[in-house]
């Protein structure tokens, strides 16, 4: 990817948000200073629950398009409401927690005396200290660099990452010129970021009126289909089937909405939790196949629809 | 409807079929990842419309407990197992030279406990329990050799029809749901087979003589490029597909009762499937065992 270079080169509503961000620049300058804000790990779920509570933003910096800046804040999107149980000692109720534990002499070792590792053969490391390590650490630029606009559709979701909300840090103009221009042209701004340890490919679209930025895997992540074998020999379906197959598919298409998969397993873990509470015993019933629900629905409908006749 | 999906949570399977349903995620059609959930749930809605066709008539079972692509036998004798509340029919089969033990499907039930059994298809015989040896309905057979296709069908069914309405009958169509055409006539009680053969035949000689590629003749019935009328299958113990029953197909088609009008080129068996014939509207052979004619 090359970067941008200059804003003569971007489309006509961009070069004005250049403009537009250089005029609100000048009243009052950039505040990020790198250093003197807490650096905080994109991925660390600690930053994002602190970010959650207290609404605070947990990185702010600006996204940068060759001489452009459009200031912004960063704030976690994904609430990752997976139902978890805590894990507890049967014989006195109390919660477990996870130790680094000596795999040698089986001690316990406190943070202080660890140090890195990489494993060179089976039980043989190559030590690392702290500072040998912050060469390879990228510099935190409080930057989100764009190199180049790609059509939306064009990204596939496998190497989507983590989602997160950019809200506009005093130069709203200059974001909605982004968010308007993105939209009527259906592109997203490809580029990066750079976090403490680890820079990573992001694209930023705009959702709902917002700029989202999605943090990306790298293509060495994700593993490529046609590493299966199997996949260059399947036959061409048959015409006839594929006809059949298609109509099926038209027969079932429809508008996506989330809200139609609601988290089935919380909710009944939620309606057990109540019932416990409510001082109930829990005792398993042999629950009928899914499709059992569905079929007893038309069962019902065609005894009442017989009853009639 | 009597209740809402809220009381669905409250009762439970066995209170609304005597059947124990079993391996509904088994797949029964290699295409569409069609289920026998799916076959249950499609013959217990059009049981409204099936039933009332089934009552009384001696079925043939054709299973297959592996779906289409597995083994697959017809069932004419009730199995063991079979539960009380399937009425049985008792006769004599000469060519079993024995007692057989028909299904009626005369409820529910038995309708459900016949999917159950992975019996995609459901075929009927042309008279009631009781009256073997007299048709109740007359059936024209059409089907194409190729390279003839199902347009050609259509064609040779069409002019079927107009023969009969110039004789002042009223026929009914469906699709046989594999390559061909039904083409029924309901009948008043009290002809006998050899009789509903002839007119059968008859039409037939006079459409082949003028129409090209109808045949009216067995011998000639295999030839490729022609459709033969096949008046053979009006013969006592004969059976054909029951209106909305599935076929064994990729597809998951289905035996598909049409309106006339909508038996026009460009039609095809295979748009009648197990999907889209449940949000069809209308039931074009409704009151076809009212409608009961003399030749």
């Amino acid at each position: 990817m090359k970067p941008a270079r200059d804003s003569d080169t971007l489309p006509v509503p961009l070069a004005r948000a250049a403009k537009n961000a250089a005029r609100v620049a000048g009243k009052k300058p950039a505040p990020a200073v790198p250093g003197k804000k807490e650096e905080t790990d994109l991925l660390s779920p600690d930053d994002r629950e602190h970010a959650e509570k207290t609404g605070r933003p947990f990185w702010s910096g600006s996204i940068t398009i060759g001489l452009i800046n459009v200031p912004v804040r960063l704030y976690t999107m994904v609430r990752d409401r997976a139902f978890t149980f805590r894990l507890l000692h049967r014989a006195d109720g109390q919660p477990l927690r996870y130790d680094r534990v000596c795999s040698r002499d089986g001690i316990v070792i406190p943070w202080a005396d660890t140090v890195k590792g990489y494993e060179v053969r089976k039980g043989e490391f190559l030590v690392f200290e702290p500072d040998e390590l912050k060469g390879a650490v990228p510099e935190s630029s409080q930057k989100i660099r764009i190199d180049k606009f790609v059509s939306y559709l064009s990204l596939d979701p496998v190497y989507f990452e983590n989602s997160y909300l950019l809200i506009p840090d005093w130069s709203e103009e200059a974001y909605s010129l982004l968010v308007a221009a993105l939209q009527e042209l259906g592109r997203a701004a490809a580029g990066t970021i750079t976090l403490r340890t680890k820079e990573h490919p992001v694209v930023v679209h705009v959702y709902d009126g917002a700029l989202v930025l999605t943090t990306l895997r790298h293509a060495d992540e994700v593993m490529q289909p046609h590493s299966f074998a199997i996949l260059p020999t399947l036959s061409v379906p048959k015409e006839s089937e594929l006809a059949l197959a298609k109509r099926i598919i038209r027969d079932l298409s429809g508008d996506f909405s989330i809200n139609d998969y609601p988290d089935r397993y919380r909710e009944a873990i939620f309606a057990l939790i109540d019932r416990k509470l409510a001082g109930e015993k829990i005792v398993y019933e042999e629950p009928h196949p899914g499709e059992a629900k569905e079929l007893m629905q038309a069962l019902q409908e065609t005894i009442a629809t017989l009853a009639r006749k | 409807m009597v209740s809402g999906p809220d009381s669905l949570e409250r009762i439970s399977i066995d209170n609304l079929t005597r059947v124990r349903l079993t391996r509904l995620d088994k797949a029964m059609y290699p295409a569409g990842l069609i289920t026998k959930g799916d076959v249950l749930m499609y013959y217990i809605r059009v049981a409204p419309l099936l039933l009332p066709f089934l009552r009384n008539r001696p079925l043939t079972l054709h299973r297959f407990p592996d779906g289409v692509e597995g083994e697959d036998f017809f069932e004419k004798d009730a199995p063991p197992g079979t539960p009380d509340f399937v009425d049985i029919f008792t006769r004599f089969s000469d060519t079993a030279g024995r007692d057989v033990h028909f299904i009626l499907c005369n409820n529910l039930d038995t309708l459900i406990w016949i999917a159950n059994l992975a019996s995609l298809e459901i075929h009927t015989t042309l008279s009631t329990a009781g009256s073997s040896e007299s048709p109740d309905l007359l059936l024209f057979d059409l089907d194409p050799e190729p390279p003839l296709q199902f347009d050609d069908v259509i064609d040779i069914a069409q002019i079927v029809r107009e023969h009969l309405e110039d004789a002042g009958l009223q026929p009914y169509v469906k699709t046989s749901g594999k390559k061909g055409v039904h083409i029924v006539v309901p009948l008043v009680p009290g002809y006998r087979f050899r009789e509903a053969r002839e007119f059968v035949h008859g039409i037939g000689r006079e459409i082949a003589r003028t129409t090209p590629h109808a045949v009216s003749e067995f011998p000639r019935s295999r030839d490729p490029g022609t459709i033969f009328i096949d008046y053979l299958q009006n013969v006592h113990g004969k059976t054909m597909a029951a209106p909305y029953s599935l076929r064994a197909t990729a597809g998951a088609s289905v035996s598909a009762p049409l309106r006339w009008e909508e038996l026009r080129h460009g039609v095809r068996p295979e748009d009648f499937n197990i999907k889209t014939m449940l949000s069809r509207h209308e039931d074009p052979w409704r009151g076809i065992l009212e409608a009961r004619q003399r030749l």
